[in-house]
């Protein structure tokens, strides 16, 4: 979750992915392994599922791996040097977590139901599938979205905006009450203002701008609309920018209020599936 | 006439400003045009948008291009309003307060904002970007899920389990149910705490024997312990963590009857469940009279079949089928010679002809019928199976034949003894003298002979081809017959399994010359077809588990026409 602060692998940095030339990834490959030929070999009768002693050790190490690995929200929140180090925390979490899959698949043993312990298996795929976006994104989009900057903060994105709209503001004021319509309603365009969906679609084709521009930019060439005109071509191309910027922070994030919601949510249902097989024994 | 305009602005550090000014008019214009009394740089305002006219002490409002005003919150074109009273007109972002000055001029405060350059904070920017600006909290989503999760699926059903009235329905635990029952418990399917009786409580014996009380176990449970392979030290550990658990076992029922996987909820028929007690059992358990068995290709008692050795005590044995055993089932009788396709059986049989179920030298099944179920044979029935030859009529009177009863010899006695005529050697005369009837010595004289019922019973009489006479509480008798149904006690057998088969490719019938042979044939014999479960498929032999042919549960022999508790091939 923290692994916004690791930057893809270069010839200087160590990804979170590579840390310690892959050591969690080969942990992580050792548990499925052994999951995966204890399933094949240990065949206690009559047939696979949770209830057998190797079910049990399957549940087992799953519900350890999976309070372990939710226990990253606190590490992350903890700025504390170590042998720990947060980095090495994240790579563990990353493969741990792929290698949950494989534990909690076979500790199910294929069998499933329209049930709690169903549930939580199918909370665990969606927190894991949610990191693994999670992870897919922060190895690409970080880069784009320095790219993409062109120098600027994205505070300093949106102080150019108001420039933009408080020159537009000016230069509208001789229009017509006709004319004046089509810069307030680009003027009412305000990206921060835009949802979910419209975030991760980033800028549309067809903006109320764009519009204002059209029909603006044809009605003549000179005099106080050209200016206006002008001044929402530049509103148009900083609008862009920052829906750019816009949309690469949501893709960064929006797995995130999967991946943590679905966990919490994994919580309560992976104690409903413990104590509820405890409870009727 | 006059107006009193009175402007307020705010500094950038939100200190307010207010400048006031006097407009000698009877109308004052307001709009966007810098040539209106009241100028509003706002996109939003019209160049000209109202008109304010005094108008007998009143105000006068009244829109001049298309766009309205907003006059106290209401949307309107023109309005009246007494200063004295007051009202706020609305232009786009501008407030304009009417009111009345001391002096009595009509005041105008007028409020401007301009929306597109009020002054921001660059981190409410820079979270501008970030999706918790559109997005619920990601916690508080998972909160809330987490909440209702514990709620529905572990408070509910556990608060109904503690609350619940004795015998009462549990409620919301079908959540909690991990798979389907078995077919024999469907009926228990949403009724959880029939089994699941106390919380954090196993699942125990006695709960299942609370329903299933015919079933009676393998063996002693000390017997069956002691019988038990030791543990290794994994599964004896293994036991000691269930036994922590407060499981029961192992033999315990849900060691072997897993519930929550659908289908039968018997155990897979592995040999390798028996094998663990079996192989080696006199070791453990030095008592036992059975044999080792692990596989049947290869590790298998010989069969034991269960017969009479003698008909008039009914005493039985079970002898090994490898050691021609010998019953006394009290009859004569001789395969060889009924089934001999050249002999005067087969010969009759062809004369009776197909009309009576015959025409053909005899076979088995001319006498032995397979029952309903197929599994075994019906019991043999004189009248049906054997009378076509071994006739009982003893007599004709007119057209009507009359026969002996069949098993009862009380009967044929007193049925023989008024049939047939029994005259005097000599008629018409008196014998002489003292021999004479009424005379001392008078006597019947006849030819001597037996009487028929005890010529019946003789060797060669009609009962005697078959059956032994005897004498039973002092009155003429034949041994009492035992016709075996079973003669494997722990073994099942099932005939209708083995139909592609010939009756001779088991039983050597053709060769037997008495009815004393056990034609039943020995392990080898079996062997031919069957091996053990791990059979390759290379040897044409047909894998066969322990559960093929044994039960678990049932030891003795199952009852009639049971075919239900052979378990499934």
């Amino acid at each position: 979750m923290s692994a916004r602060n690791a930057a893809p692998g270069t010839s200087t940095h160590e990804s979170f992915l590579r840390h310690g030339n892959f050591r969690w990834a080969k942990t992580a490959g050792g548990i499925a392994l052994f999951a995966l030929v204890g399933y094949l070999f240990f065949r206690v009768p009559p047939r696979p599922y949770g209830g057998t002693w190797f079910g049990y050790t399957l549940g087992s190490i799953g519900a350890g791996l999976i309070v372990w690995l939710t226990l990253l929200g606190i590490r992350k929140r903890r700025i504390n040097p170590g042998n720990w180090s947060l980095k090495a925390w994240t790579s563990a979490h990353v493969y741990l977590g792929l290698a949950l899959v494989v534990v909690a698949t076979l500790h199910s043993g294929f069998h499933f139901g329209l049930n709690v312990h169903t549930l939580a298996y199918a909370l665990t795929l969606l927190v894991v599938l949610s990191g693994v976006f999670g992870v897919a994104v922060y190895a690409t989009l970080p880069k784009a979205l320095a790219a993409s900057r062109e120098e600027l903060t994205q505070p300093q994105m949106i102080d150019a905006l108001r420039a933009i709209d408080r020159q537009l503001d000016e230069a509208a004021q001789p229009l017509s009450h006709d004319d004046a319509e089509w810069v307030v309603v680009s003027l009412a365009e305000q990206p921060l203002k835009d949802g979910l969906r419209a975030r991760l679609a980033g800028a549309p084709r067809r903006s109320p701008t764009r519009v204002a521009l059209a029909m603006l930019g044809e009605r003549d060439r000179d005099g106080p609309r050209q200016r206006v005109a002008a001044l929402l071509a530049r509103r148009l191309t900083q609008l862009e920018r920052i829906r750019h910027q816009q949309r690469l922070r949501a893709l960064l994030e929006v797995w995130l209020y999967i991946h943590v919601p679905a966990t919490v949510a994994l919580l309560a249902a992976l104690s409903a599936h413990v104590i509820s097989e405890f409870y009727y024994w | 006439m006059a107006f009193r305009l009175s402007q307020i602005d705010f500094t950038a550090d939100g200190r307010r400003i207010e400048r006031a000014r006097e407009v000698a008019a009877n109308e004052l214009t307001i709009g966007r045009d810098s040539a209106c009394d009241i100028h509003l740089a706002d996109l939003a305002v019209e160049p000209r948008h109202v008109g304010l006219r005094e108008v007998g002490g009143k105000l006068e409002i009244t829109a001049l291009g298309t766009l309205g005003f907003t006059l106290d919150g209401a949307s309107r074109s023109e309005a009246l309003v007494d200063p004295a009273s007051g009202g706020e007109l609305r232009l786009g972002a501008a407030r304009i307060g009417i009111g009345r000055a001391d002096d009595g001029t009509v005041l105008l405060r007028i409020e401007a904002s301009s929306g597109a350059s009020a002054p921001t904070d660059p981190l409410e920017d820079k979270r501008g970007f970030s999706l918790a600006s559109v997005l619920p909290g990601r916690r508080l989503a998972g909160w809330v899920m987490a909440l209702a999760i514990l709620l529905g699926f572990l408070a509910f059903p556990v608060v109904s389990h503690l609350t619940r009235a004795p015998q009462g329905h549990v409620m919301g635990d079908k959540s909690w149910n991990p798979g389907p029952l078995s077919r024999g418990h469907h009926q228990l399917a949403g009724r959880c705490e029939s089994c699941h009786v106390r919380p954090f409580e196993a699942v125990k014996n006695e709960t299942c024997s609370g329903c299933h009380k015919q079933i009676h176990d393998h063996a002693a449970p000390a017997r069956l312990a002691s019988a038990r392979a030791d543990a290794g030290p994994g599964e004896a550990a293994l036991w000691g963590i269930a036994h922590l658990f407060g499981k029961q076992g192992p033999g315990a029922c849900v060691d072997c009857h897993v519930e929550h996987k659908g289908g039968t909820g018997s155990p897979a028929e592995s040999q390798a469940l028996c094998a663990d007690c079996h192989v080696g059992l006199k070791n453990r358990l030095p008592d036992t009279k059975l044999g080792d068995a692990g596989d049947f290709g290869t590790l298998h008692p010989e069969l034991l079949v269960s017969v009479v050795t003698n008909a008039d005590s009914g005493a039985h044995a079970r002898l090994p089928a490898s050691q021609h055993p010998r019953e006394d089932n009290g009859l004569s009788f001789s395969h060889k010679v009924h089934l001999d396709a050249r002999g005067g059986v087969a010969r009759m049989a062809m004369e009776l002809g197909s009309g009576a179920g015959y025409g053909k030298p005899l076979g088995c099944a001319n006498c032995h019928h397979q029952a309903d179920d197929g599994v075994r044979f019906t019991k043999l029935d004189m009248a049906k199976d054997c009378e076509a030859c071994h006739s009982l009529a003893y007599d004709r009177v007119g057209t009507t034949v009359r026969k002996l009863r069949h098993g009862d010899v009380a009967q044929m006695f007193a049925d023989l003894s008024v049939a047939g005529p029994r005259h005097p050697v000599v008629t018409g005369r008196q014998r002489p003298g003292a021999y004479a009837d009424g005379q001392p010595y008078a006597a019947h004289f006849a030819t001597p002979m037996p009487s028929p019922g005890a010529a019946a019973l003789g060797k060669n009489g009609i009962c005697g081809e078959c059956h032994t006479a005897t004498i039973r509480n002092g009155h003429p008798a034949v041994r009492p017959v035992f016709e075996p149904k079973r003669y494997y006690q722990n073994g099942w057998f099932d005939h209708s399994a083995h139909k592609d088969s010939k009756c001779e490719d088991c039983h050597a019938a053709r060769t037997s010359n008495s009815a004393a042979d056990v034609l039943i044939p020995p392990l080898a014999n079996c062997r031919q077809c069957h091996l053990g479960e791990t059979a390759p498929a290379s040897s044409n032999k047909v894998p066969s588990t322990c559960a093929m042919c044994h039960v678990y549960h049932e030891s003795a022999l199952p009852p009639p026409g049971r075919k239900a508790a052979r378990p499934k091939a």
